[in-house]
C-alpha cells in the first residue's frame, strides 16, 4: 500500500502541447519574458498553424508516452493565414468522437485558444491541465489494468437490406452499351458476387445482381490498367452512386467516361444501432475490445484495397521518410493504422460496409465509420455522396463550427 | 488405442501449465476461427469448422519480429545483439495443408543465408495435425500432391472417428512424448478428399510459354491488390526489413501490393495488378518449383476465401486454357 502510494506521489505527468507558432507559442513566450511560473510537465511543439496540426499527432503524443495532449492555437479570426484554425476546429470536431469510440481518456485530450497576449491563459491551462492529469495517474497508452480482458460485445443484428433488384434491366442495358459501342467494358458482378468485366454484349448474360453482390464496383475506377480499356459502364447499387458522386466533387473520375446501369434500392438512413450498442460500454472497455479486435490485424489492407475512397497513390501508411504511422502489426501499429485510415474517410465514406466484411480477422470497422458518419449528419447536416455536386465536408469551415469543446 | 478429446485437451492443458507456448485453432467470433496462441485449453477449437482463416506459419514465421535492437549514442551505434531464443511451442490441430507448408519452406530459409529466426522456431515447434475429414469447393490439396491426411511436416497425425476420439499417427521422434501412449497400429479408411483440379506440370508448362499473354488481363484483373491471400497463406513468406525505435524489424510483405516492387526512381517493374497476379503465380508455380524442386502451393484454398473478390490461385488455375 505504501509503496503504492509513494508511486502515485511521484508520478509527473507528461503533457504534449502542439502550438501554433504564432499565437500559443509567442503566448507561452509572453508567459515567459513575464516570469509567469508554470509546472514543467509541458513539452511544447511548435507547428506553423492548427490547421497543420495532423490528427495522428495525437496518438502519437500517447504512444511516446504523454499523458495528456494540448492542441492549441489562435482565437477564431486571429489566424495568420487567415483560416487554418477554422479548419482545425472543424477537424477536431469530427476526430473526438471517433477518439470517443475508440474509447480514449478524453479527460487527457484539450484544445485552447492562447493568443500571443495570453500569457497569463498560457499558465493557467498548463498548470490545471498537469494538475488535472496528475489526478488521473498515467495513460499507459494501450495497456490496460488488470489483464485489460476485452469484454463480450456482440452487435445487434443489421437492419434488412432491400431485396435486390434491376438484374434483368441491368443485363439488357449492359448489352446493348456494349453492342452499340457505347462502352468497352461493363463492370458488374458474376453469380457469386465476384467483380467481373464484360466486354463483349453476350458477356452481359452472365452478369448478376443478387444478395453477394456487394463489393464497391467503383473501386476499380481509379485503376490504370481499368481505365486503359476506354469508357466504362459500371452497374451501381446506392452506394456505389454515391461513392461516384464522393469521387467526382473530389477530381478523381470523369464522370462523362462512366455510364452508370443503376441497380437495387437504397436501404435509406444509415443504422446506428450497432454503433449506439457500442457506446454504451465504458470507455475503457471500449479500448480493451478494440485492442482484442486489432491485435489480429495482420495489414493485409484489405480493408484499404476494397474502398474506393482510398486512391492514395501511395498511402500514408506506405511512408517511411520519415514515417507517419508505423507499418508493423503490432498493437501501437495497428491502431495508428486504423485511426488513420478511419479519419481519412470523415465526411467521405459511404457506408458500403465493405472494408468490414473484407476483413480475414472479422473486425468490426464500420463501427468507426459510423461514428463519423453519424458525427457529419448530428453536426454538419452531411451526408457522404448523398448529393451529386455537393462540397467537401473537410477542405472548408464555417464561422458558426462548434467549437463547445474548445477552452 | 485411440486419443479422446478430454485426452487431448489435458495434453494441451499440461503443455501450457509448463509455461510454454499453445497454437491451435480458435474461435474467435461466430463464422470466424483463426490459428491464435491460446492461453487455456479449453478454447482449441476441435470441429465445427472446416480449417482457420489463417496459416500455422506465423508460429515460425511471425508477422512482426525484431531483429536486433541498438542504442545510438552520438555518432556511435552499439549494437544489443540478444541470443534469440524462441518459446517452446506446440501446434495443435493443425490442418495437414498448414504443417506441409513448412519442409518447402525450409530450403528458401537455407538457401545462401541460414535464418536463425526461422531455423530456431522451426526446431522448437511441435505439429499435431488433424487429418481432414471434409472438404469445401475451395480445396485441392490434392493437386498439389497432398492429401487430407498427408503427413508432410507434422509430427504427429490426428483423424477424428466422430466419436470425440481420434486415432493417432506418430510420425517423428519428436511427438513421442506427446502421443507414444495413443499410437493407433490400424488406421482408420480416409476420405477421398477433393477431386484433382489441375496438372501442375500442365500449370509450369503453361506459365512458362505465356509470360506476355491477354490471359493475365481476363480474370486477374479483378485483383484489388491486397495482402489478404500472401497473409493468410501457408507457404507465402516475403518480408519487409525495417528500421523503427531503435530496432531493426522485419514485416510481413506481398507482391501484390504496387509498393512491393516499388523503385526508389519512381519506376514500378510490375506496374499493373495483372502483373502482379502473373508473378504471384509464377512464383508458386514455376519459379520456386525451378529452384527448390517444389510447388509453392499446398491448396488450402485460404487465398480465394479470404479474398474480398473471391480470386485465389484456383480460380486463376481454372481459367488458364491449359491440358
Amino acid at each position: 500500500m505504501s509503496a503504492e502510494k509513494h508511486e502515485r506521489h511521484a508520478f509527473e505527468p507528461k503533457i504534449v502541447a502542439y502550438v501554433c507558432n504564432w499565437c500559443t507559442y509567442l503566448g507561452a513566450d509572453l508567459a515567459g519574458t513575464n516570469r509567469l511560473e508554470y509546472p514543467p510537465n509541458v513539452r511544447l511543439i511548435r507547428l506553423p498553424c492548427t490547421g497543420r496540426i495532423d490528427f495522428n499527432l495525437i496518438v502519437k503524443g500517447f504512444e511516446i508516452g504523454a499523458d495528456a495532449v494540448l492542441v492549441s492555437g489562435c482565437h477564431p479570426g486571429d489566424c495568420h493565414y487567415t483560416a487554418g484554425n477554422y479548419h482545425a476546429r472543424r477537424r477536431w470536431m469530427l476526430f473526438r468522437p471517433l477518439l470517443e469510440t475508440l474509447g480514449f481518456d478524453m479527460r487527457r485530450i484539450h484544445f485552447t485558444w492562447i493568443s500571443a497576449a495570453e500569457g497569463r491563459k498560457f499558465q493557467q491551462v498548463i498548470t490545471e491541465i498537469t494538475e488535472a492529469t496528475r489526478a488521473l495517474g498515467p495513460a499507459g497508452y494501450l495497456s490496460l489494468p488488470n489483464g485489460g480482458k476485452a469484454p463480450a460485445w456482440t452487435p445487434p443484428p443489421p437492419a434488412l437490406k432491400p431485396e435486390p433488384s434491376g438484374e434483368e434491366q441491368m443485363r439488357s442495358a449492359a448489352a446493348q452499351l456494349l453492342s452499340s459501342g457505347a462502352v468497352s467494358v461493363v463492370i458488374g458482378y458474376d453469380s457469386h458476387g465476384a467483380p467481373s468485366f464484360a466486354r463483349r454484349a453476350e458477356d452481359a448474360e452472365r452478369l448478376c445482381f443478387n444478395q453477394q453482390c456487394t463489393a464497391n464496383l467503383a473501386v476499380y475506377l481509379k485503376r490504370k490498367e481499368i481505365r486503359a480499356l476506354g469508357r466504362i459502364g459500371l452497374v451501381a447499387a446506392p452506394a456505389i452512386l454515391r461513392a461516384l458522386n464522393v469521387l467526382e466533387t473530389e477530381s478523381q473520375i470523369d464522370r462523362e467516361q462512366i455510364v452508370e446501369i443503376p441497380v437495387g434500392q437504397s436501404s435509406g438512413d444509415p443504422d446506428f444501432a450497432a454503433l449506439d450498442s457500442f457506446l454504451r460500454l465504458a470507455p475503457e472497455e471500449r479500448m480493451a475490445w478494440w485492442m482484442a479486435e486489432f491485435e489480429r490485424c495482420v495489414r493485409c489492407y484489405a480493408c484499404r484495397a476494397v474502398c474506393p475512397m482510398c486512391y492514395c497513390e501511395r498511402c500514408i501508411a506506405e511512408k517511411n521518410r520519415p514515417q507517419a504511422i508505423s507499418p508493423s502489426a503490432t498493437l501501437e501499429g495497428n491502431f495508428a493504422w486504423h485511426i488513420a485510415r478511419a479519419f481519412h474517410q470523415a465526411g467521405r465514406c459511404v457506408g458500403c460496409g465493405e472494408c468490414t466484411r473484407a476483413c480475414p480477422a472479422g473486425i468490426n470497422l464500420s463501427l468507426l465509420n459510423a461514428t463519423l458518419a453519424r458525427a457529419a449528419m448530428q453536426q454538419f447536416h452531411y451526408r457522404a455522396g448523398a448529393e451529386r455536386g455537393a462540397e467537401p465536408l473537410i477542405g472548408r469551415y464555417s464561422l458558426n463550427d462548434k467549437e463547445d469543446f474548445i477552452r | 488405442m485411440s486419443i479422446s478429446a478430454q485426452d487431448l485437451l489435458r495434453i494441451a492443458a499440461d503443455w501450457i501449465a509448463q509455461g510454454k507456448q499453445l497454437i491451435g485453432p480458435k474461435r474467435v467470433k461466430p463464422g470466424l476461427v483463426l490459428y491464435a496462441r491460446l492461453k487455456d485449453a479449453s478454447e482449441l477449437a476441435l470441429d465445427g469448422f472446416l480449417r482457420p482463416a489463417n496459416s500455422i506459419k506465423e508460429a515460425v514465421f511471425p508477422r512482426h519480429e525484431v531483429l536486433y535492437r541498438y542504442r545510438v549514442t552520438g555518432g556511435a551505434v552499439e549494437l544489443l545483439d540478444e541470443e534469440f531464443a524462441p518459446a517452446e511451442t506446440l501446434v495443435l490441430a493443425a490442418r495437414p495443408c498448414d504443417a506441409a507448408a513448412l519442409p518447402i519452406l525450409d530450403p528458401l530459409f537455407n538457401w545462401d543465408y541460414r535464418d536463425e529466426f526461422w531455423n530456431r522456431r522451426r526446431a522448437a515447434t511441435t505439429i499435431i495435425a488433424l487429418a481432414c475429414h471434409t472438404h469445401d469447393e475451395h480445396c485441392f490439396c490434392t493437386s498439389v500432391g497432398l492429401a487430407p491426411d498427408a503427413t508432410r511436416g507434422a509430427d504427429a497425425l490426428l483423424y477424428p472417428l466422430g466419436d470425440a476420439h481420434f486415432a493417432v499417427r506418430q510420425v517423428t521422434a519428436k511427438s513421442e512424448p506427446l502421443v507414444a501412449g495413443y499410437r493407433d497400429e490400424d488406421w482408420p479408411a480416409m476420405p477421398a478428399g477433393p477431386p484433382v483440379k489441375f496438372d501442375p506440370t500442365d500449370v509450369q508448362a503453361f506459365l512458362e510459354a505465356n509470360f506476355d499473354s491477354p490471359f493475365w488481363n481476363g480474370v486477374p484483373l479483378r485483383c484489388l491488390g491486397c495482402g489478404a491471400c500472401a497473409y493468410h497463406c501457408p507457404t507465402c513468406h516475403c518480408f519487409d526489413i525495417i528500421d523503427e525505435k531503435n530496432a531493426r524489424v522485419r514485416n510481413w510483405d506481398a507482391c501484390q501490393f504496387a509498393l512491393f516492387t516499388l523503385h526508389a526512381s519512381g519506376h514500378n517493374p510490375r506496374s499493373t495488378q495483372p502483373e502482379r497476379q502473373r508473378q504471384r503465380l509464377q512464383h508458386k508455380f514455376r519459379i520456386y518449383r525451378e529452384k527448390f524442386g517444389e510447388i509453392l502451393c499446398t491448396g488450402c484454398g485460404n487465398c480465394t476465401r479470404n479474398c474480398p473478390v473471391d480470386l485465389g490461385v484456383l480460380n486463376v488455375l481454372e481459367a488458364m486454357p491449359h491440358g
